[in-house]
């Protein structure tokens, strides 16, 4: 699925119970002209910037790291964090390529229970 | 799974549906009057910072690291209250909370199980918030940190030891099926009035362990659980333990600086901040725990043990306060002022 035609989607499914989500009131509320938000949608031009695909993120409520990724970006924080240990990232992501899902999530720091 | 973002307790069930998810965060706020006066609700002044106690193992305490969880720093005498959210699916969750292990709801001594009567259980998103035990119907009295040790917290005034402290937290998520009955009643009805929901998220958008003691009154409900404990998918839980550290300990333990000093009454006036009254139509109260009834508030302890009221315990007039009424989700009462 391409970026446009994954925030077309969303944004017609909100449409269905929400008449609030037309092309014009979401391009109003994230502060673009409705002619660019409907040519983002046919992927007649290339994904916007950072913060317009936050904007969208938000009205659309999907994760902005996936819209990012997905318009071949990668936020802001997220480069700092890289940037930190950036060796560490590159081989991290690199044996994680290939590994289930299942298997990432255990990477994810969880909150350790103990005996109480 | 829980995992720490943000400063909130993220818990997740995967291998329960993808929407089994809920947030609890610990909110910093005005400390009440504790003069037997019931007070309306005040604003939360943003979360209480929180970090897992494995990443200062090395100067907590040894009961700490066999507890896990996470820790977070208090001032004496600061109070909280206890923030529940939902991820956006409004997925519902029964959440046991304890004080020293005395559940806030029912005011007995901690067990994992559900029980239905008396309730010990609240459940989310229909209760947004806990600001304290649950004394008596429609009333709390506030969650307010003391050292622990000094015979102010719920355990010691209960069971007469200091042996716990922190915050006990447990979840368990709706069963699957019965969620997917919600999801399509509630999507039928969403086709049938065609749009009318917006949920409404507010614009605002010392040496010894902490503890939680009995403070001010302030009216709030805790609510009856209307979907019955078969709800319940009591085969998946997940638990967290939070420790509670005064200032001092946590700039040593951490070497953060603890957030700035509570606010005063006198503050949150000057600085306009809004009281709030919450009201969920429909929902029916629980009343109040009788083992929690009897407990002395910090100021009446306070008299008891040094013969003097309590300091900077002046009552507060308050003309107005904000009503919310909770929509058809969720409603958040935060925000920074």
């Amino acid at each position: 699925m391409t970026f446009g035609s994954y925030i077309k989607a969303s944004r017609l499914a909100r449409y269905e119970t929400d008449r609030t989500y037309s092309v014009r009131q979401v391009a109003a509320r994230i502060g673009v002209e409705p002619a660019y938000l409907s040519k983002i949608e046919r992927d007649v031009v290339p994904p916007p910037s950072e913060a317009t695909i936050v904007a969208l993120s938000d009205q659309l409520d999907v994760d902005a790291d996936v819209l990012l990724a997905m318009a071949g970006k990668v936020s802001k924080e997220l480069q700092a964090v890289i940037r930190k240990r950036p060796a560490l990232f590159a081989k991290v992501l690199r044996e994680l390529r290939d590994v289930p899902d299942g298997a990432v999530l255990e990477v994810v720091r969880l909150v350790r229970d103990g005996d109480w | 799974m829980i995992t720490l973002e943000n400063n909130a307790l993220q818990f997740s069930f995967p291998e329960v549906h993808e929407d089994a998810t809920c947030s609890i965060a610990f909110q910093r706020t005005l400390r009440i009057p504790d003069d037997n006066r019931a007070y309306p609700l005040p604003a939360g002044l943003g979360h209480f910072p929180q970090f897992h106690v494995d990443d200062f193992a090395a100067k907590l305490p040894k009961a700490w690291i066999q507890h896990g969880g996470t820790l977070l720093p208090m001032w004496q005498s600061e109070a909280l209250w206890i923030d529940f959210g939902t991820w956006g699916a409004d997925y519902p969750c029964a959440v046991k909370i304890a004080a020293g292990k005395i559940n806030a709801v029912s005011g007995q001594q901690w067990t994992p199980e559900l029980q239905r009567d008396p309730q010990d259980y609240v459940v989310i998103p229909t209760q947004p918030w806990l600001d304290g035990f649950n004394v008596a119907k429609g009333l709390i009295r506030q969650f307010v940190a003391m050292p622990l040790g000094q015979g102010y917290s719920a355990e010691e005034q209960l069971t007469g030891t200091a042996e716990h402290g922190g915050i006990q937290i447990l979840v368990y998520p709706m069963k699957a099926t019965r969620w997917e009955q919600i999801k399509r009643a509630r999507a039928a009805k969403s086709f049938e009035i065609n749009s009318d929901i917006m949920f409404c998220r507010s614009a605002f958008n010392e040496d010894a362990d902490m503890s939680l003691a009995p403070g001010g009154l302030m009216r709030q409900e805790i609510y009856d659980d209307n979907y019955g404990l078969d709800a319940w998918d009591t085969d998946n839980c997940a638990r967290c333990f939070v420790h509670l550290l005064n200032s001092n300990q946590f700039h040593a333990v951490t070497d953060h600086s603890p957030p700035t000093k509570p606010i005063t009454p006198a503050e949150y006036k000057q600085a306009g901040v809004p009281w709030f009254d919450y009201y969920a139509d429909g929902a029916k109260a629980i009343d109040g725990a009788a083992p929690l009834r009897g407990l002395k508030s910090v100021a009446a302890k306070i008299i008891e043990k040094v013969g003097k009221p309590m300091a900077q315990n002046d009552p507060i007039d308050i003309t107005s306060s904000k009503v919310l009424h909770a929509p058809q989700g969720q409603t958040v009462r935060e925000g920074r002022f």
